[in-house]
């Protein structure tokens, strides 16, 4: 008679237990986009944090997800050696002080830097990207703010070897 | 040899206020200095590491890439056409050669 007690009680809390925590990740997700954006394929956030300290001296925490910069760039590339990547942002002219590419996996996680200086938040080129990994593009604006925006490549045949 | 660069604007002659792109391709092979010969020795890096615009003597945006960017690289502008100007842009590579060019643009 206990015995049986004991596992009715086991289920219920293993039941609750469940419903809760799957609860718990999709509000955590809904909550916090950078949190969801995690979710890129092929992404190595060590060696962009590298990338990110060496060239702007902050980390990964310290950007924001903005859908004022919109990043335009293949989903899958056949030759990782010639990925053309596009950059805008939706801000005035004189707020965007420069522009930075990332990409997770490559040996040297800095694609490219642009410093403007008046013109239109805008920049295109083309880009190598080692294998698989998410493409960054990070817009500094002059009031010190750093806005991401990321998606990932697939890449085919990679571009730096 | 100095680096052959082509500056092109799209559109060519833009009207007073519009937006003009405008597009630069450099004719260099960006060797990242990860890739081997046939013979598995690696080639050095060489790639272009500096990249000046400037519009009337004004820089108007300058370009650091890194070896991630392409052979033959592509860099691409847009600025609002006020004014017709000469557009000249600078390029360095890491063995020293640099490269030149001036284009005008014309206001329609």
């Amino acid at each position: 008679m206990r015995k049986q007690e004991v596992k009715v009680v086991d289920r219920r809390t293993f039941v609750k237990a469940s419903v809760g925590a799957l609860a718990g990740t999709l509000l955590a997700n809904r909550l916090n986009p950078a949190l969801a954006q995690g979710a890129l394929e092929g992404e190595d956030l060590a060696n962009l944090e590298k990338g990110l300290r060496q060239v702007l001296g902050k980390g990964f925490r310290d950007l924001t997800v903005s859908p004022q910069v919109r990043l335009v760039a293949p989903t899958i590339a056949e030759s990782g050696a010639n990925v053309p990547v596009e950059i805008e942002a939706n801000l005035p002219a004189d707020q965007v002080k420069a522009i930075h590419c990332f990409s997770d996996k490559n040996a040297n996680p800095l694609l490219f830097s642009v410093i403007l200086n008046g013109i239109l938040p805008y920049y295109a080129t083309r880009v190598r990207v080692a294998e698989t990994a998410p493409v960054r593009a990070v817009v500094e604006t002059k009031d010190g703010r750093l806005l991401l925006a990321s998606q990932s490549v697939r890449v085919t045949v990679g571009g730096c070897g | 040899m100095s680096i052959n660069i082509l500056v092109r604007f799209t559109p060519a002659r833009p009207k007073a206020g519009e937006e003009v792109r405008i597009q630069v391709v450099v004719q260099h092979p960006m060797e990242p200095g990860t890739r081997r010969d046939a013979s598995g020795n690696l080639i050095p890096a060489n790639y272009i590491n500096d990249v000046v615009v400037t519009m009337d003597g004004q820089p108007i945006a300058q370009v650091k890439p890194g070896p991630g960017t392409s052979a033959n690289p592509l860099f691409a502008f847009k600025m609002k056409a006020t004014k017709s100007g000469q557009v000249k842009v600078t390029c360095k590579d890491l063995n020293g050669q640099t490269g030149e060019r001036t284009a005008d643009l014309t206001l329609a």
